[in-house]
């Protein structure tokens, strides 16, 4: 008896630990099943119930015509924030009503934590029809195959030309419907300063002034990540991050960390540091709190700080434009698809028809309190210091796109803190930092010279024009030459000269960027050695 | 209960196999009945597994639900089973993961290489262009009660053409071919045996963009809710060469590495995950980019958790000495304050003290600024913040070491010190000659676990000043009190184009074997301690 009640306890915990599988499987299916399986469901389930049941007297009777009322013909899923699930939820029932579509909204939490949720659940087949999200992602996401194009078709008119352009990818498509935006602001204390100051270095005077005085502690503070927060500051001065190509396209090759305009706007912050005009640290809770109380005159907030300092019950004001007329970062979030949803049709019906309406988007608008993406909602926006700082940021500078971004926060935060605090001199700090940029981007084979061509699989590569592979890295000699030596079989082979792992940088037989292939033509098995010249750009072939 | 009380329960496998069939009894019955639902269910949900693909997980269930029958079925292994819920969830929870960041450590998995590439092929073959002579359209789809359908389309002048699968444009007058009065925008109201589709309706339909409207050979196709065109598909899959073949330039994209990249340097997104072998690890090692700081930085790791050990326990277990004393007043009360440190959690904890530094509003750094006119730079100073994440430590951590010492204190027995008075032993020979050593034997293994710990403390150092003050002049964003776990998060997830999976699983591996090293380390000198223990 006893063992058998062992016997039973193990199985027990077996069938649960069974179960428990099923269960973390569970909501793997489902969408995957609702969604390619309902169409056959509504017309197949009739038929199944009806006749293996007891008899139609008994079964509330299914009427075998309309199925589609009873069943919605689809689902979609949205995911979305805390704040926006409410009123996505508010147009699940006239969805349903009207097209017999289910919608579900999930809500993540924060918007940023669906990005997350979305790398992982969309290639497993798992993710929404549509999800929320803020449009510097999009570079990641296109590069990943994670968000399908949208077309708003004549709605497009509708909305602020600048939000549309953040969502439109280098590639020309525009890859998400626009709701809100959002950017830095100029608070100003108005006891202390009635009138807001139109240069940096008037902010240091005012501020030099209430200082002597003993009125404020210092004259402005910068939340965590000054890149970010700090941005008025830099690009009032000239600074930038990327450059932009002939079509407008972010280039990702020119980094502006370290250019002269950079430099100045670091050495302003470091000198106003150094007075003790600024905050030394770049902290989110210092700053805000530092202006609730009246400890600073000045600070730079975005739309989310809000709600904290009008309860803070501090006399402040929004400034029409930042000093200098400097320009914040611009944040847009909306609506992406997921190109691994069933209904992407559907999806992009339902954007377009649904969410691209005055009402919606005032609702979105109302509780979001940010600024909105559709222009006659734009239009009547009342609240004084959002239209103020909708003002301040016409001239704002979308977060760039591209993936390449995602190497740039940490460094330049890096070299703005080291600048500051006197570790490094602003030139070293900021050169450094472009440095550190330059290198992420490029990834790790900076500084590798290669040849790839159609050699290469006789070289010990996995593939065949492939500029990173390490087999036909070449090697420096002590003349500061080049040379890669190979066996090859007889043939004709072609291949190019290229750059730190990648093709950004090439050179072809003519020592030119881009130039055409060098020809090997080998009558006999071989062994050929390669000379690279970094000074020609040439590469000599010795055939033995 | 038959089994163990039958009397030929030989050593001999054969002759025991044959005994324990020829004796079937109810509770062997009902074992089996078990087990046979539970291996009905197991496929059940292995089926599952593979019609959605999972293949690796449903390899892994097969495999466990093959070592279960094994177990539950042979004689010589039946005593395992004992273990056997333990086994199965340690390969569950232990092997498989091992296994599964083995791979992508071998992998480009991260951000631009996240699907599979059949996924990456799909996507890519869906790519349409609009040849020369191509034309676009907005278009209405009609559907019939048979499930037929026609388009009539537009073109930008706005005439109208009705499209059926199959057969050449036509362009009828209302009336003509079935085809009802136009409305406002030109669009017929009703066409003879179709259904006019609203926008939604047909956006629901998924059959409708599958569909090739027109004649073969120049075919029309819906590619999005407002316009239907002449579209070709861009690519085309060679699977001989591994490449996709552009039909409008005729470019040539091979495979490298999880991308389709051509002569020239484009790249077609997306990617998808492949293998890169060892890249990763070299990525790591031989990279003069991010090897620069390395050396600094596991140097300070070594040393925070060296320091936060020894400072902990060595404040823990003079609390703990102190206490020890029966004559301590109100040792009781304070002994429970003491311990408070260690019910709040370590995230607050954290959180808390880092306000208290904080240099403009902090408790701690305006009380010092008050008192001396100056405070340390918490943040900003590379040795204070140094400093401050010790200290940080050592309240979260103290109260752990004074709680096992007590412990461990009570087991020495007090005939040691009798012995060691009467042989004329000062208080610190007793200590260093007898406490010592006696309480390394207990917490001996509780230090390498708090080493191993402090090792990979993330938390602390994250939410503290993650990471910062940063390092000046290294190749890559790095702090001075990053440890290998922050930087490597910082590396993999934050500092370059989104997360890279596989990257941040060569280095998790990597600390796996560091810290599996220490940890063999230190366990030889728990044995040795273990012989002094012997000795004494």
């Amino acid at each position: 008896m006893k063992k058998l009640s062992i016997i039973l306890i193990v199985a027990l915990s077996l069938v649960m630990l069974l179960s428990a599988c099923g269960d973390t499987a569970e909501p793997t299916e489902e969408p995957m099943v609702e969604a390619t399986m309902v169409p056959e469901v509504a017309t197949e389930e009739p038929a199944a119930a009806e006749p293996t049941e007891v008899p139609a007297t008994e079964v509330p009777v299914v009427p075998t015509e309309v199925p589609a009322t009873e069943e919605p013909m689809a689902t979609l899923t949205i995911w979305a924030d805390d704040t926006r699930t409410p009123i996505l939820l508010g147009l699940a029932d006239d969805f349903l009503a009207e097209y017999n579509v289910e919608l579900i909204v999930e809500d993540l939490g924060r918007v940023q934590d669906i990005r997350s949720q979305i790398i992982i659940a969309a290639p497993a087949g798992e993710g929404p029809d549509i999800y929320i999200g803020v449009h510097d992602w999009l570079g990641a996401l296109v590069e990943s195959g994670l968000v399908a194009p949208v077309d708003l078709g004549d709605k497009t008119d509708e909305f602020v030309q600048s939000n549309l352009d953040a969502f439109t990818f280098t590639d020309g498509n525009l890859y998400g419907l626009p709701y809100s935006s959002e950017n830095l602001g100029f608070f100003y204390n108005t006891e202390l300063v009635p009138e807001p100051p139109t240069t940096w270095d008037e902010v240091l005077e005012i501020g030099r002034t209430l200082q002597g005085e003993g009125l404020v502690e210092y004259a402005i503070a910068v939340a965590t990540g000054p890149l970010y927060n700090a941005l008025p500051i830099q690009t009032a001065f000239g600074g930038y991050i990327f450059g932009v190509d002939e079509n407008g396209a972010w280039n990702a090759d020119d980094v502006g960390l370290d250019s002269e305009g950079e430099i100045a706007a670091v050495t302003w912050m470091a000198d106003a540091v150094a007075e003790g005009l600024m905050v030394e640290t770049f902290d989110y809770e210092t700053a805000h709190s530092l202006f609730e109380t009246g400890q600073i005159p000045f600070l730079m907030a975005g739309p989310w700080a809000l709600d904290r300092i009008r309860a803070s019950e501090v006399p402040y004001a929004v400034a029409d434009s930042f000093p200098d007329n400097g320009a914040p970062f611009l944040g847009v979030q909306g609506f992406m698809i997921n190109p691994f949803s069933e209904n992407v049709l559907l999806a992009q019906a339902f954007l377009t028809e649904f969410i691209a309406t005055e009402e919606l988007m005032q609702l979105l608008y109302e509780t979001g309190l940010r600024p909105s993406s559709f222009k006659s909602v734009l239009a009547m926006t009342d609240d004084p210091d959002l239209k103020a700082m909708g003002t301040a940021g016409a001239n704002a500078m979308p977060m760039p796109n591209i993936p390449e971004m995602g190497s740039v926060w940490s460094a330049a935060d890096n070299g703005i803190a080291l600048a500051v605090t006197g570790e490094q001199t602003p030139e070293e700090a900021m050169t450094d930092a472009a440095e550190q940029v330059r290198a992420l981007i490029r990834g790790a084979l900076v500084g590798m010279i290669n040849l790839p061509g159609s050699y290469q699989d006789q070289a010990g590569c996995g593939a065949q024009w492939d500029p990173a592979c390490p087999a036909t890295g070449m090697e420096e000699g002590d003349d500061g030459l080049f040379t890669l030596t190979v066996q090859l079989a007889a043939g004709d082979y072609e291949f190019k000269v290229a750059l730190d792992g990648d093709w950004t940088t090439n050179y072809g037989s003519d020592g030119a960027q881009d130039g055409p292939n060098y020809v090997l033509s080998l009558a006999a098995d071989s062994t050929v050695t390669l000379t690279y010249d970094p000074a020609t750009q040439l590469v000599e072939i010795v055939t033995e | 209960m038959p089994d163990r009380a039958s009397p030929q329960t030989p050593k001999t496998k054969a002759t025991s196999a044959r005994a324990s069939s020829s004796t079937i009894t109810l509770p062997h019955l009902v074992r089996l009945a078990i087990l046979i639902a539970m291996d009905a269910s197991a496929v059940w949900i292995l089926n599952r597994f593979f019609s959605l693909g999972y293949y690796p997980l449903a390899a892994a269930t097969l495999l466990i639900l093959i070592f279960v029958n094994i177990i539950l079925l042979h004689r010589e292994t039946y005593p395992i089973r004992w273990m056997l819920v333990g086994l199965v969830l340690m390969a569950m929870f232990t092997i498989y993961p091992i296994i599964f960041t083995t791979w992508v450590s071998f992998t480009n998995y991260g951000e631009g290489h996240l699907i599979t590439k059949e996924q990456a092929i799909e996507q890519i073959l869906k790519e349409k262009y609009l040849p020369e002579t191509g034309k676009a359209y907005t278009w209405t789809a009609f559907k019939s009660p048979e499930g037929d359908y026609v388009l009539w389309l537009q073109n930008v002048d706005g005439d109208g053409f009705l499209a059926a699968p199959g057969e050449s444009l036509t362009q009828p007058q209302p009336g003509e071919s079935g085809v009802g009065e136009f409305d406002s925008k030109g669009i017929p109201e009703t066409i003879e045996g179709y259904k006019r589709l609203n926008a939604i309706l047909a956006a629901t339909d998924q059959n409708l963009t599958q569909i090739q409207f027109g004649e073969i050979a120049n075919s029309i196709q819906i590619r999005s809710p407002k316009e239907a065109s002449e579209l070709l598909p861009l690519y085309n899959y060679d699977l001989g060469q591994d490449a996709m073949i552009s039909q409008e330039t005729g470019a040539i994209y091979r495979n490298i590495r999880g991308t389709f990249s051509s002569q020239d340097g484009t790249q077609l997104r997306p990617g998808f995950v492949a293998s890169i072998q060892f890249a990763n690890f070299r990525e790591f090692f031989v990279s003069p980019a991010l090897r620069g700081p390395l050396l600094r930085i596991i140097t300070w790791n070594f040393a925070f958790a060296l320091f936060s050990l020894l400072l902990n326990f060595a404040l823990g277990l003079a609390i703990a000495i102190l206490f020890n004393d029966q004559n301590f007043p109100l040792k009781k009360l304070i002994r429970s304050l003491l311990i408070v440190p260690y019910t709040v959690p370590a995230l607050l904890t954290i959180l808390i003290w880092r306000g208290m530094l904080n240099p403009e509003l902090g408790v701690i750094s305006r009380g010092l600024e008050n008192l001396f006119g100056w405070s340390p730079s918490w943040f900003t100073d590379q040795w204070w913040a140094k400093v401050a994440v010790l200290l940080i430590n050592l309240w979260l951590s103290y109260p752990y070491f004074m709680l096992i010492c007590s412990g461990a204190l009570q087991s020495i027995s007090q005939d040691y010190y009798a012995a060691a008075q009467v042989d004329g032993a000062n208080i610190w020979q007793q200590f260093w000659q007898i406490t010592l050593p006696l309480l390394l034997v207990a917490v001996g293994p509780l230090l390498i676990a708090s080493f191993v710990f402090n090792f990979n403390n993330f938390n602390l150092i994250y939410i503290f000043n993650a990471g910062g003050p940063p390092m000046a002049g290294t190749p890559t964003p790095a702090g001075h009190t990053d440890i290998l776990i922050s930087y490597v998060y910082n590396l993999a997830f934050t500092a370059s184009r989104g997360v890279n999976y596989g990257f941040a699983a060569a280095i998790t591996i990597v600390i796996f074997f560091i810290v599996g090293a220490i940890t063999l380390f230190q366990f030889r000198y728990t044995n040795m301690w273990e012989e002094v223990s012997e000795n004494v």
